[in-house]
């Protein structure tokens, strides 16, 4: 077994909530743990990307998202002349942005971004007035006309399968892709093949003409003149 | 107080003792209203409460089962998470080899620990929620209530069914058919099919039952009720539309030991893939052999060169591809073998090993017969086959006799396992001790020559791959030693002539030695223990039929055995196949159309759906009509499908997520495991009085139960100590069957707390009291861990060499070179041969279809299977449609735009099939790619008038009213090549197949584009 930066120990050792540990407050005695805050982020490898599309099923299977929507997708492009033309894929889902622009387009201030990194919506605040959509210069919002006129549900995007990692899990489109194309982990603390991967200088954000700093980059695929749809 | 819940969870901060303190108003809340109210008070912690999102296996209420997926066939572990009764996600097995790129956990791990373990699988697996509740499914026996075709049902009580279709009679009587329709009762007898012709076995024979996606256990269920019980021959499989082509080369090559074989992906340091689509369809699958392949090259670690028509998926991280003329994979092989024999490049000494132990002493688990000597004298009684001592010196001992015979390098004959080295290049003319002059050449001979009939500039001209590229692949290809070696899969000969296509590719391997070795070219590795023998006997029972007679597909079998060639000699009426690897259901389906060999009386399918999946299906539709032909036809499947929309009786099964015991073993390369599939949630399907679900099994047994046929029922099964065990429901075989399994594996029992987790997660528990506590403990060790997997990669290798490997494999196939063609009457070669894509009476596909410009070629997307595929809704809502792909300069000759309408013809169905064009630079000029899944008319695609509807289909409501099922419009887009494919009018135009093997033909259909 490799040991990753998926690591499936990570979040075991470093649980979001200790779940357990809350049930048995007051029984448990002896010294606490030393706070440590979390910081998530995730690099993908084009190298590895097969465009299996493997997460993107993943994604709708943990977050059922509106029907024809997706909070992950695989961009596919084709990339040099024939022959010598080949296929490049990107996935591509909300980048988490370290100033989201996003989130001073709410009115409501329903969206707002977390110390740990995501970038999440208060679901009793949202109303689906859906500014935040247009603002997300990566198209990575959508309205999920289901729930008009509900509370929550109104405007979708990735969140890291937030409530995955509160119970220790991956997200799910980390879990499912079999290559290692995506890896997550805590750049605070990151272990593994992540922690190798951080230390990368090849890596890149999308749309680096914008100068948003994401939590999202990229090793791009060094086959392809393009890179990637980046 | 929120707020500050928000902020230590938001921050990432641990709910530790510690922190609670310090945000006392937060620890407050969660001491006042539990942890669970804490969170559910700020729902973006779970925005997914709002979205109905998939709980997990850690969530309250979620059962975990470890089982085998089967979306595809690659069988891949799964980790099914069900809640309140449906199933909500699928991920992969840790301790499974497939969803681990060959390195999974320690079989030893505790199941507990690896609930949180993150493990893949790919996204045809994690649609498995709407596929078992898929609301198009069928859950009532139907009967048609019109006339056969006429699209309408009616359902049927289960116990009627049993009885229409066990005794016969005038079940149609209603509906205006006066015949009398056979029973299963009627063909339990010996008398002969075809009295003035013997050799064709009994009516028995009349029952035919084609599988589908059949895997072990529930194919060997089957069998056992039409081989065992009822003695007829004809259970065939289908093979040859899975991918026979490349099939018949390796079994040409490794001599019937093997018909996958495949590069290891995980050594090999350079793959020249053939016709294998390794990004989205291979066995090992996407979160395996893709999976592996990707990784080791983003390391540097591998390389790879595509030869396809097609860039595939892997064009993203391939070295190289080679954009080949479909259907000539045999001539751009024979062009790298030209090349490596002229340029010297050949393993010699591997080649020149003449025997096993030869082999073995310079580090090979495998050895050649390029040294044996074959007899080339035609006259010779023993001509075309390998030179024996018996033909040089017939006194010699029996044992010495049957002895190959090799020349040394001295030029002296001498038994193969003699000599370490032998000549390789080598002819001679021999004395026996009679005195008789025996002109023989070595096997390498026989291949070179064959080889050189033409030169580098004829492949590049055969192949379309301009000679520089041809030398340049054969110099990388010969540039890792025995660390490089092919895959080839499904496009790899899947034509006419695809024997003699993809028999050159897999002696690629023999020729840098790459067999059976680490990084090279191996067979899988087999099972971990037997599930058919051990402690119960599931392989027979007493009074079990023994076969007679050919196969309706004429498999395996020689056409010099018949009465018919004893009348009326060459040719045939329609080609017999005695080299072919068999599950030959095109060729059956054809027989049954010409009732030929003998007629077909009662057809049952399985999970089948010929007339959408066979390249030319469409033929079938008149064969399935006419009630001639198929008296009496029952399917066995879970919806309503393009072939079964003809069946008498439809019975509903239950798709593997509910069902489908199976014992899984590993595909090539390499590996020696058993995953176990068992139901991951209780059956969907209706339930018989006795509480049994509606399924293949329940239905088998019923019939046999009722039409007298042996092996069911009570006092069915032997165990080990004699005593007698019933069949009366599924779990009865496959429970035992497990326990074998779990028995031969010498598995340890499992722990109370993994008997636990078994009896508290897994349907199959309920069943346990029919096995012994012992058994049981042992079983729960191997379901809590969805198979046996007790094995580590290394486990599988003495150093570099594969310790399941294939032994020996052949330059020169003495079976297949001592098989006539049955429509000549001539040999087949015995070794490579470069044969363009022709029909059995020799017509050349390139030359008499020349009028049509574009050739087809159809394949397999990642996140589909089959027919079947298109009930996985989210795939769908990837994928909404494919399209007719072409390259963007013949588009542009021709004047056509992206995304325009146009359809395709061919010869035989002038009338075509719509699409819309999409333009790439991806695919051969010449060529048109469409993806295999599109096009459907059933599946939910169109209204189907079935009485009580509501009730018949899983969906209800939602997907009937009054009239019957509803047609959705996202099922029915796209386009099915299939539909167009050229049939063969020289024989009674049914689906043009190979005359050596029987494969169907997927590459040589040529088409005009019209636009619309």
């Amino acid at each position: 077994m490799d040991q990753s930066g998926n690591d499936r120990r990570l979040f075991m050792k470093n649980g979001l909530i200790a779940a357990a540990g809350v049930i048995t407050l007051g029984t448990v005695s002896g010294a606490a743990e030393a706070a440590k805050t979390k910081k998530y982020a995730m690099i993908i490898d084009l190298n590895r990307c097969t465009g299996c599309q493997s997460c993107v099923i993943a994604c709708k299977a943990q977050n059922d998202t509106l029907i024809d929507h997706f909070n992950t997708k695989v961009v596919s492009l084709e990339d040099g002349n024939y022959p010598s033309s080949r296929v490049v894929y990107t996935p591509v889902q909300c980048n988490q942005c370290e100033n989201p622009p996003c989130v001073p387009a709410c009115p409501l201030k329903a969206t707002f971004k977390l110390a740990n990194g995501i970038v999440v919506t208060d679901w009793d605040k949202c109303v689906g007035l859906g500014a935040c959509v247009p603002a997300c210069p990566y198209g990575a919002r959508f309205l999920d006309t289901r729930h008009k006129g509900q509370v929550g549900g109104k405007v979708d995007k990735c969140d890291f399968c937030v409530n995955r990692l509160e119970q220790g899990l991956m997200p799910a489109c980390v879990e499912a892709c079999a290559s290692k194309a995506r890896l997550f982990g805590d750049v605070n603390a990151p272990e593994g093949e992540f922690a190798e991967y951080l230390k990368r200088t090849d890596l890149v954000t999308p749309k680096a003409h914008l100068k948003i700093k994401t939590s999202i980059r990229y090793v791009p695929n060094r086959r392809s003149k393009k890179g990637g749809s980046l | 107080m929120r707020k500050e819940i928000l902020s230590i969870i938001g921050s990432g901060v641990s709910l530790t003792r510690r922190a609670f303190i310090k945000v006392s108003a937060a620890a407050g809340a969660v001491l006042l209203f539990g942890v669970e109210k804490a969170k559910a008070a700020v729902k973006w912690l779970n925005p997914r409460a709002v979205q109905n999102a998939a709980p997990t296996q850690l969530d309250k209420g979620s059962k975990t089962v470890y089982s085998v997926c089967l979306a595809c066939n690659a069988r891949c572990g799964i980790r099914s998470v069900v809640n309140n009764g449906k199933l909500v996600k699928n991920s992969g097995n840790p301790y499974h080899p497939y969803n681990e790129r060959f390195e999974p956990i320690p079989y030893n791990t505790p199941v507990k620990d690896t609930l949180k373990m993150s493990s893949a699988v790919c996204g045809k697996s994690q649609d498995g929620p709407n596929y078992v509740h898929n609301p198009y499914r069928v859950i009532k026996p139907l009967k048609r209530s019109g006339a056969r075709g006429s699209g309408k049902f009616e359902p049927i009580e289960w116990e009627q069914m049993i009885k229409e279709v066990a005794h016969g009679g005038k079940l149609f009587n209603h509906l205006g058919e006066d015949r009398v329709v056979p029973g299963v009762k009627d063909l339990n007898s010996d008398d002969p099919i075809n009295p003035s012709a013997p050799e064709l076995g009994s009516v028995r024979n009349g029952l035919v039952f084609i599988g589908g996606r059949d895997q072990n256990a529930r194919k060997e269920f089957s069998d056992r009720f039409v081989k065992l019980a009822l003695g007829s021959v004809n259970r065939i499989g289908h093979t040859d539309i899975c991918g026979i082509g490349f099939r018949q080369g390796n079994m040409a090559f490794t001599e019937r030991k093997a018909v996958e074989v495949k590069a290891d992906p995980l050594g090999a340091e350079y793959i020249l893939v053939f016709g294998a689509n390794i990004y989205e369809a291979l066995q090992p699958g996407v979160n395996t052999y893709e999976a592996l392949v990707a990784k080791r090259s983003s390391e540097g670690k591998l390389k790879y060169t595509i030869v396809d028509p097609r860039a595939t998926n892997a064009s993203t991280h391939a070295e190289d591809w080679i954009p080949l003329k479909p259907g000539q994979d045999g001539a751009m092989a024979m062009g790298i073998i030209r090349w490596i024999i002229d340029n010297d490049r050949h393993n010699k000494e591997f080649l020149s090993a003449p025997s096993s132990k030869a082999a073995s002493a310079i580090g090979h688990a495998c050895y050649t017969n390029a040294s044996h000597l074959v007899i080339v004298d035609d006259k010779h009684p023993n001509a075309r086959k390998f030179l024996r001592m018996s033909d040089l010196d017939p006194s010699v001992p029996k044992e010495v006799g049957a002895a190959y015979v090799v020349l040394t390098k001295d030029n002296k004959v001498s038994a193969f396992d003699k000599v370490d080295s032998a000549q390789l290049d080598a002819e001679a003319v021999l004395k026996s001790t009679a005195g008789t002059e025996i002109k023989v050449k070595t096997s390498f001979r026989l291949m070179k020559e064959a080889v050189m009939e033409h030169n580098l500039d004829d492949y590049a001209k055969f192949s379309g791959v301009e000679k520089a590229k041809i030398e340049k692949v054969a110099r990388e290809f010969t540039s890792y030693g025995t660390k490089a070696a092919v895959t080839q899969y499904h496009g790899a000969g899947n034509y006419i002539s695809g024997t003699y296509a993809s028999y050159p590719v897999a002696m690629l391997n023999a020729l840098i030695g790459s067999v059976d070795r680490k990084g090279g070219y191996m067979k899988a590795g087999g099972g971990a223990a037997a599930w058919n023998s051990g402690l119960y006997d599931l392989k027979t029972f007493e009074g079990a039929r023994k076969l007679q007679g050919p196969p309706l597909s004429r498999e395996k079998f020689a056409y010099e055995k018949t009465t018919e060639f004893k009348k009326n000699g060459y040719p045939s009426k329609r080609p017999w196949f005695p080299f072919s690897h068999g599950g030959l259901c095109v060729e059956t389906m054809s027989g049954m159309d010409q009732q030929y060999p003998y007629p077909c009386k009662i057809f049952m399918s399985y999970f089948f759906n010929p007339v959408y999946s066979i390249p030319g299906g469409y033929r079938y539709i008149e064969t399935l009509k006419n009630t001639e032909k198929v008296p009496l036809y029952i399917s066995i499947d879970i919806a309503i499908s393009e072939t079964n929309i003809y069946a008498d009786y439809i019975v509903p099964d239950l798709t593997y997520l509910e069902g489908h015991y199976g014992f899984l073993t590993p595909h090539a390369p390499a590996l020696k495991f058993t995953g176990i599939r068992t139901p991951v949630m209780e059956p969907l399907t209706g339930k018989t009085a006795d509480g049994r679900p509606f399924s293949e099994e329940t239905f088998l047994i019923d019939v046999a139960k009722e039409a007298g046929l042996p092996g069911f029922g009570d006092n069915a099964i032997k165990g080990k100590d004699g005593k007698l065990h019933p069949l009366n429901k599924a779990e009865d075989f496959y429970l035992r069957a497990i326990s074998n399994v779990a028995a031969g594996a010498k598995l340890p029992e499992a722990s109370q707390e993994e008997v636990d987790f078994v009896e508290q997660n897994y349907p199959v528990a309920k069943h346990k009291d029919m096995l012994t506590e012992k058994e049981w403990r042992q079983v729960c060790y191997a379901l809590a861990r969805g198979g046996v997997f007790d094995r580590r990669y290394e486990d599988h290798f003495d150093a570099e060499k594969h310790k399941f490997g294939l032994g020996r494999v052949a330059i020169y196939n003495e079976e297949l070179g001592r098989t006539k063609n049955s429509i000549t009457g001539e040999y087949f070669s015995g070794t490579l041969k470069y044969v363009p894509p022709t029909t059995p009476k020799g017509k050349v596909m390139a030359e008499v279809d020349k009028d049509y410009p574009f050739t087809v070629i159809t394949y397999k997307m990642n996140l589909h299977a089959q027919a079947r595929t298109v009930l996985h809704k989210w795939s769908m809502e990837v994928f909404p449609t494919n399209y007719i792909e072409m390259h963007e300069s013949d588009a542009k000759n021709m004047g056509l735009k992206n995304m325009d309408e146009v359809k395709i013809v061919s010869k035989s169905n002038p009338k075509g099939v719509k699409g819309k064009v999409k333009l790439t630079k991806l695919i051969r000029q010449g060529c048109i790619g469409v993806s295999n899944h599109y096009g459907h008319t059933q599946m939910g695609a169109s209204r189907v008038a079935v009485r009580n509807a509501e009730k018949v289909f899983l969906g209800g409501k939602t997907v009937a009213d009054s009239k019957g099922l509803i047609p959705n419009s996202r099922h029915a887009t796209g386009t099915q090549f299939n539909y167009v494919t050229r049939l063969d009018e020289d024989f009674a135009n049914t689906p043009m197949v190979d005359v050596v093997g029987g494969i169907p033909d997927f590459s040589s259909t040529r088409v005009k584009v019209v636009k619309i």
